[in-house]
């Protein structure tokens, strides 16, 4: 199990290519999914709604526009050629040429991982948002105006573009928060504004650190993150980074704005935050420090694994602790994204593939627990922990799939999330056994806190004092169905399912055989077969 | 066609004159033109834009060296241009006083700004520094005497202050042209005699361009000045005064140790402070007033680097700045007093919340808007230049004025309209097709300027060359 895990870790001159991949190309693949979602929002906004009678209408182009754009990002993924190391569906447009700011566009395989992972979130976010009765028009514009901005930092190959997406998105979100959240909205939306924007400040002070250490002349990532920092810029750097990160993931302790925006913040809203747009946290650790600063990311190395040790240890005594359920669910939202990060700090080729991993899974499993606790809080028509009780004989269905969300938390077998932390463990173990002891011992407690909480609320004595119950709507059954075949499709074939007797693919290539291409490159410095 | 040129500020001037004369002489025919009065102000100003453009292209000396036709110029004078015909079409006419005062003091303001930007001389900056000032001060008077008063005393003494600095540098350079300095200066020591003066001038500048903490506790901001006025201090005399600040440090740039500290320190106070005030203040209009301060420390912090990217880069901020702030507070009409009012004007005036969103959003330094651009490059001087304290103070003051403006688009697009009675007799903007395409055009401008940034870019970068800077 270990060999066969590494194997798919270790750098190979020339891994084997995934038969009919690269047959399709296009110039500006990259692009349509970035600005598509913004070009449709801009429309809805200029649509005449009179009193709401378009509200469907809006919905549906909402739904089918994220459709086509996972249908666009499955075409980019499903013909991404893994046995190339480089950058693909490359777009470069001279931008800003007097400061070196390029229109770089182009992914590698983790990004692509990302990629795929913002479309699926795009579609659950919008099947998720068919409660929203209010303002439908400006809801799913400002939902839309999300996606192009996450999609835009994954695909960035440009730091000022990788900045500005980055940036851009707290905007939508802190709207969506603060006009659609519940009743500390306004106090949600502004701590994800004012700890997102440390974010932005650590983030761009980083980025015009490499920017003027790299010689002050390009934004290219080609250029300024190939270029040598001293080893004290690079923990600078480093250290830059990884609050800009842990602002996003988020990681102790920059984590103050999850529980109240993963309170407050409807379905929809927690499923993209939770799904896709914290994923770029991790995104940003592993592209810019781990891949592009070896000096800082070992020297910080330990840091990040205490970070990380401490956000899982915390999310579970918390959820433990927590008298509201929402408030458990966006604790436990919290894990995924410490394992992500923990694994990015072990710098092992293993624990790296793991962490890479498990953006994809991480994602799925956050926005699932978040969303999952705020559907069964919604339908029991109170947060309190100490009323709801015994609720499984009454939504069944609802307490299925959240039980579904707990293991994939956990990371259970046949869940994604089960590989991703088994690599990223099982590469830990060589560099950080402390760090993964403790790791192991927070997911531990995770388990704990989530047999409470579960047991108290779906399997306890019925309570007859609480509020009458219902189980799920079939747009909620759906967006939860659907976080749930994601993990329970990557975890039963994270290779894709293969012809039989043949290797040639199904339709899925797979999302180990997807995130394995540029994945040499990035652990080089740490296996000593780099440049 | 030497002096063509020129023909853009003779227009604004023609313009102006012609308006107040004619309200004043014919008041038949001024009541029959004031329906259409605002298209035909904004027509001359655009035609004057147009001739800019044409006519700007031609670098070139005039007057023994007084006025000066250079890259900078063209660039200024054309912002400025753009931003008073866009106020000027945008504004709710209702909500201001006299109509025909109102449409011409803009124009005044912003031949002031044409006047500062094509200045060979010393004496140049200050007049036409002043003459933007005294639009905005007059602008002001209509409504708000007392303000008026307190400010043209300050005023008055902030403008003493900057001729007898500018006096003290001619007295040591021997000259007054502003290019010659730059050679003389070469061979004069910066000594603290030199930076009392200087940075006394140019502390007279900040007080004008309405920088935190100098303003005087946002007066202009603050109800009942009308929305043009605010426009106008915030907008055009901010801008005149940080267009004298660019085209004086340029001038200075041999001896910058004796005001970079200054500068530097001006430039952290203004975008900390007037991040925090615009966070503090509820009023949307004196929002955007800190706001567009806060923007106008990020100028001064690229000016600070004294080199040619440093300033390039301010310069193309500062015509972003300029039009947010001009244009900015006319599209929300009276409105903008108090933020309770402002409820439910996203669906009751979506072109105009649309175009007031996206100046405050431009103001704050939000991606992909204009203000983002600017900011991000003067980021990059300043890494370049290895300034990074200023650089962190800057994030500090964007962070702040994010989180502002998004307090008043909450209320703009989140809350349901108030009724009539509870506005506190603030009437919403009249619908016109004219406003409502002027906000739209707003809205284009706004984003369009990021978009077209590279040839903007190059022309702010080749205006600081423009200056002598390399």
């Amino acid at each position: 199990m270990l060999a066969a895990l590494h194997s798919l870790a270790t750098a190979t001159p020339s891994p084997a290519p995934i038969p009919g991949a690269g047959l399709f190309t296009a110039s500006y693949l990259l692009s349509i999914c970035i600005w598509t979602p913004a070009l449709v929002a801009v429309l809805i906004t200029l649509m005449p709604n009179p009193r709401g009678r378009y509200d469907s209408v809006i919905r549906n182009i909402a739904f089918f526009t994220n459709l086509m754009l996972m249908f666009v990002m499955f075409i980019a993924y499903n013909q991404f050629e893994s046995f190339l190391p480089n950058v693909q569906y490359e777009e470069k447009i001279s931008w800003l040429p007097q400061i070196g700011a390029v229109y770089h566009l182009g992914i590698d395989g983790p990004s692509t991982v990302l990629l795929i992972l913002s479309g699926l979130v795009g579609i659950i976010a919008v099947l998720a948002s068919t409660g929203i009765r209010e303002r439908v028009r400006s809801y799913f514009a400002l939902l839309l105006l999300t996606q192009t901005c996450v999609t835009g930092a994954i695909a960035a190959h440009d730091l000022f573009v990788l900045t500005l997406f980055w940036s851009a998105a707290t905007v939508p979100l802190a709207l969506l928060v603060v006009g659609w959240g519940g009743a500390r909205r306004e106090a949600a939306a502004w701590r994800l504004a004012g700890y997102w924007g440390i974010g932005v400040v650590a983030l761009i002070l980083a980025v015009m650190a490499i920017y003027a250490g790299s010689g002050g002349s390009s934004f290219d990532m080609d250029v300024a993150l190939k270029s040598a920092l001293a080893p004290r810029a690079q923990v600078i750097v480093g250290i830059a980074i990884l609050i800009a990160a842990a602002t996003r993931l988020p990681l102790f302790p920059f984590h103050g704005w999850a529980r109240d925006v993963y309170a407050e913040a409807p379905p929809g809203v927690v499923v993209l935050i939770a799904g896709s747009a914290t994923r770029l946290g991790a995104y940003l650790l592993l592209r810019v420090l781990v891949a592009a600063e070896p000096d800082g990311a070992r020297l910080l190395s330990p840091l990040i694994a205490g970070v990380a040790v401490v956000t899982v240890a915390y999310a579970a005594i918390a959820a433990m602790r927590a008298a509201d359920l929402r408030h458990a669910g966006a604790y436990l939202a919290l894990v995924p994204g410490g394992i992500t990060a923990f694994g990015l700090s072990a710098l092992t080729p293993l624990s790296i593939a793991g962490a890479i991993l498990a953006l994809f899974t991480g994602g799925l499993a956050s926005a699932f627990i978040a969303s999952a606790f705020a559907t069964v809080s919604d339908r029991a028509q109170t947060r309190s922990v100490a009323v709801l009780s015994g609720l499984a004989p009454r939504m069944p269905k609802l307490a299925w799939l959240t039980v579904l969300a707990a293991l994939g938390v956990l990371g259970v077998p046949l869940m994604a999330t089960f590989t991703s932390n088994e690599m990223t463990f099982f590469g830990a173990f060589k560099t950080q056994p402390v760090g993964a002891f403790a790791v192991a011992v927070g997911l531990a407690l995770t388990a704990i806190a989530l047999a409470v909480v579960l047991q108290r609320v779906l399997f306890g004595p019925p309570n007859p004092d609480a509020p009458a119950v219902s189980d799920t709507s079939l747009g909620e059954t759906w967006y939860l169905a659907l976080l749930a075949g994601g993990l329970l499709w990557v975890g039963v074939v994270p290779g894709g399912p293969k012809i039989p007797g043949t290797d040639f693919p199904l339709f899925d290539p797979g999302m180990l055989n997807v995130m394995v291409a540029d994945i040499p490159e990035i652990v080089s410095p740490y296996t000593g077969t780099g440049p | 066609m030497k002096y063509a040129t020129f023909v853009p500020e003779a227009i604004l001037v023609a313009g102006a004159v012609t308006i107040l004369l004619n309200a004043r002489l014919q008041p038949g025919l001024h009541r029959r033109l004031r329906p259409r009065l605002p298209w035909y102000a904004a027509a001359i100003v655009l035609i004057a834009l147009g001739v800019e453009l044409w006519a700007g292209a031609n670098v070139g000396t005039y007057y023994d060296g007084g006025l000066v036709q250079d890259r900078f110029a063209l660039f200024a004078k054309s912002a400025a241009l753009l931003a008073t015909a866009i106020a000027i079409a945008a504004t709710d006419w209702p909500a201001e006083d006299s109509l025909s005062f109102s449409l011409a003091m803009p124009m005044l303001a912003a031949f002031g700004v044409m006047v500062t930007a094509s200045a060979g001389d010393f004496i140049g900056v200050w007049a036409g520094v002043e003459v933007t000032a005294a639009a905005g001060l007059a602008m002001l008077a209509v409504r708000r005497p007392d303000l008026a008063m307190r400010l043209l005393l300050a005023g008055g003494a902030a403008g003493a202050v900057l001729l007898l600095g500018l006096a003290y540098v001619y007295a040591t350079s021997g000259t007054a042209d502003l290019l010659g300095m730059r050679s003389v200066l070469t061979d004069v020591a910066p000594t603290l005699p030199l930076a009392i003066p200087v940075s006394l001038a140019l502390g007279s500048l900040a007080f004008r361009a309405s920088l935190s903490p100098l303003q005087v506790s946002g007066g202009p901001f603050t109800p009942p000045a009308s929305p043009l006025s605010t426009g106008l201090v915030t907008g055009l005399s901010a801008a005149a005064a940080l267009v004298a600040a660019v085209k004086i440090t340029a001038a200075l740039g041999p001896v910058a140790a004796v005001f970079g500290p200054f500068l530097e320190v001006v430039a952290v106070v203004t975008m900390i402070g007037g991040g925090a005030a615009a966070l503090a203040v509820r009023a949307p209009r004196a929002r955007i007033g800190f706001l567009a301060a806060s923007q106008g420390g990020w100028v001064l912090a690229g000016l600070s680097t004294h080199y040619h990217a440093g300033t390039g880069a301010a310069v193309f901020l500062l015509g972003a700045l300029v039009i947010a702030a001009t244009a900015g507070p006319a599209v929300m009409g009276a409105l903008g007093a108090a933020e309770p009012t402002l409820a439910g004007f996203g669906a009751l005036r979506p072109h105009r919340a649309v175009a007031l969103s996206l100046c405050m959003l431009s103001l704050a330094g939000v991606p992909p808007l204009a203000g983002f651009f600017g900011e991000f490059t003067v980021a990059s001087a300043l890494a370049g230049a290895g300034r990074f304290e200023l650089l962190a103070a800057g994030l500090l003051g964007s962070v702040l004025c994010v989180i502002a403006a998004l307090g008043t688009i909450r209320v703009v697009y989140l809350f349901n309209p108030l009724e009539e009675s509870r506005r506190a007799g603030l009437v919403l903007p009249v619908w016109s097709r004219f406003s409502a395409g002027a906000a739209v055009v707003l809205a284009i401008v706004i984003p369009a300027y990021s978009l077209f940034a590279n040839p903007i870019l190059s022309l702010a970068f080749q205006s600081a060359e423009g200056l002598g800077l390399k």
